[in-house]
């Protein structure tokens, strides 16, 4: 494109190109500038590893946070559906009695469903979980009730239904006292909100210092380049040509950077896993800690990616503006 | 090719490097810009290059008035002009043929296109063996050679040289200077600003001559007056 000399057009490279040929030739450059600054990393990899680390962890730590909620939530939201209640027979009742009481249950069209543990098998379970083990042998008689639990319908687990069913429940002849733990789950409730709220901020304050992290290792970059950036406006280029590898550097950094993240997670993951299922088989739940998925993966490389671009993006329109060929 | 109109630039502070300059210089011609340090020589390159604006007065090239180009354009006025600097200002990172294909680079060309003509222009300037060398590892007169292949390798119909032969010894300033007579007689227009007047004077070309920002003496500008 000759703005001066009209004629000039035919023997330079624009020469009677389509607007597509045009645009293909712009994502070439742009695509081979992608490469080459890729390269220019490679070329200096101490100041690269440095900022690339300080990206990884800045991510790392909002990841973690958001595989916590993530985790918790799996728990919690297995507690609130069973919402059950447990009903302690009374000492006086023989087994015939209690498993009449829990057929009987089992017809009540706010009851989802009834699960009777007899004394003996509280007792083995507690045997086993407990640690007491053989101690317990000592027992003259299991000192435990028998129970029933019943799982209500999904009309009866809210808070005020649950509790009305179980005063319900508690009439019944055969049963000491019934327990329905609202309560506690509320307050988990609550607690797990606030941790989301939380990480939310905590993500808020990391991702913009990745921005500002990146915005300035650009901004030393551009310093560092100035004598190039000064002849490249000499001969011609325009700030979008100039910009564009800076731009791209802010995108391989958030790449990379995200990549460091997630095996960040993925080896913190592995390093808890088997401290996880040891807490988990105590509490008799088949709790698998669930890690970060493709799709959050994804995310968390676009949001890498992006913040790269922002930081890059900021840091060039900011300072090439300055640099100018006389200026020398 | 060059026209300028009542031109003065006065620079933020109150210094008036050019008061009212007026001249033109025709399409093909060779012509010096001399005069003592300070006497606005860089200042009316820059202005051509749009590298400053006018205070007052009118910048033409090929017609066309530099005031109406905006800052976005720039880039495209800049590569009509192949501008030569005495320090030469190559990429110490990039090799010999990286530094010369940049302006072609720049404008997208496909890259076979462009080593063919990187090497006509290495060609020109006699440093077709030069060709991988890093830039650091040349002489002063190959590290102008190859600033004088980059501003020619996308043929511009201009060529602006500031003190291109400073740094020079005669022998290797004469060679450049050839070099420069070379491009001029296949068209292409050059103006040369340089306060090495025996080189001057040894070659019979129109000499534009600046003396505290204001032009002295130009012959060709007086007869058309």
């Amino acid at each position: 494109m000759s703005l001066l000399f009209k004629g000039r057009d035919a023997q330079t490279s624009s020469q009677n190109k389509s607007w597509f040929l045009r645009c293909y030739f712009f994502m070439l450059t742009v695509f081979r500038q992608g490469i080459n600054s890729l390269g220019e990393m490679w070329r200096t990899p101490m100041a690269s590893l440095m900022t690339i680390l300080v990206l990884g962890l800045s991510l790392t730590l909002p990841a973690t946070l958001y595989i916590v909620v993530k985790n918790v939530q799996q728990v919690s939201s297995g507690f609130s559906d069973a919402s059950e209640i447990s009903l302690f027979v009374k000492e006086s009742m023989s087994e015939q009695q209690t498993q009449t009481l829990a057929k009987r249950l089992a017809l009540y069209p706010e009851i989802a469903n009834v699960k009777l543990i007899s004394k003996s098998q509280a007792l083995d379970e507690f045997k086993r979980i407990s640690g007491f083990g053989q101690a317990l042998d000592y027992l003259e008689e299991n000192p435990l009730p028998n129970v029933v639990l019943v799982t209500p319908t999904s009309r009866y687990r809210k808070p005020q239904a649950a509790q009305q069913l179980l005063d319900k429940l508690e009439s019944e002849r055969e049963v000491e006292f019934g327990k329905l733990d609202i309560e506690w789950l509320e307050r988990l409730n609550a607690l797990l909100s606030l941790l989301k709220e939380s990480v939310v901020t905590i993500a808020l304050l990391l991702l913009s210092a990745v921005i500002l992290i990146i915005g300035n290792t650009i901004r030393l970059s551009i310093m560092d380049k100035k004598a190039e950036i000064q002849v490249l406006k000499l001969v011609g280029a325009t700030n979008t040509f100039i910009h564009t590898p800076f731009i791209w550097t802010g995108v391989w950094y958030g790449i990379v950077g995200g990549l460091v993240a997630f095996i960040c997670v993925a080896m913190m993951l592995w390093w808890l896993e088997s401290a996880v299922s040891m807490v988990a088989g105590v509490y008799q739940s088949a709790f698998v800690l669930q890690g970060l998925n493709g799709n959050e993966l994804m995310i968390l490389l676009l949001l890498a990616v992006s913040l790269g671009f922002g930081g890059s993006f900021l840091s060039v329109h900011r300072y090439i503006k300055d640099i100018e060929p006389d200026k020398v | 090719m060059i026209k300028f109109d009542q031109v003065s630039k006065t620079y933020p502070g109150g210094h008036r490097a050019l008061e009212k300059v007026s001249f033109e210089l025709g399409n093909g011609e060779l012509a010096f810009l001399t005069g003592h340090s300070g006497a606005g020589k860089s200042t009316l390159l820059k202005l051509i290059s749009v590298m400053e604006r006018p205070s007052a007065g009118h910048v033409f090239i090929n017609g066309v008035d530099l005031n109406s180009v905006s800052n976005r354009q720039i880039p495209f006025v800049r590569r009509d002009i192949g501008i030569i600097f005495q320090n030469h200002r190559l990429l110490e990172r990039y090799n010999v043929f990286d530094n010369v294909a940049l302006p072609l680079v720049i404008e997208g060309m496909h890259h076979k296109h462009i080593a063919k003509r990187v090497n006509a222009a290495l060609d020109k300037v006699g440093l077709l063996n030069k060709v991988r060398c890093q830039p650091n590892t040349l002489s002063g007169g190959e590290q102008q050679r190859v600033g004088i292949a980059r501003a020619i390798v996308n043929s511009p119909p201009l060529l602006l040289a500031d003190e291109p032969t400073g740094n020079l010894d005669p022998e290797l300033s004469m060679e450049i200077l050839k070099l420069f007579e070379d491009f001029n007689r296949h068209g292409t227009a050059v103006l040369i600003a340089t306060h090495d007047l025996g080189l001057i004077a040894r070659m019979k070309y129109r000499s534009l001559t600046l003396s505290h920002g204001r032009m002295s003496q130009d012959p060709l500008s007086e007869e058309r007056l």
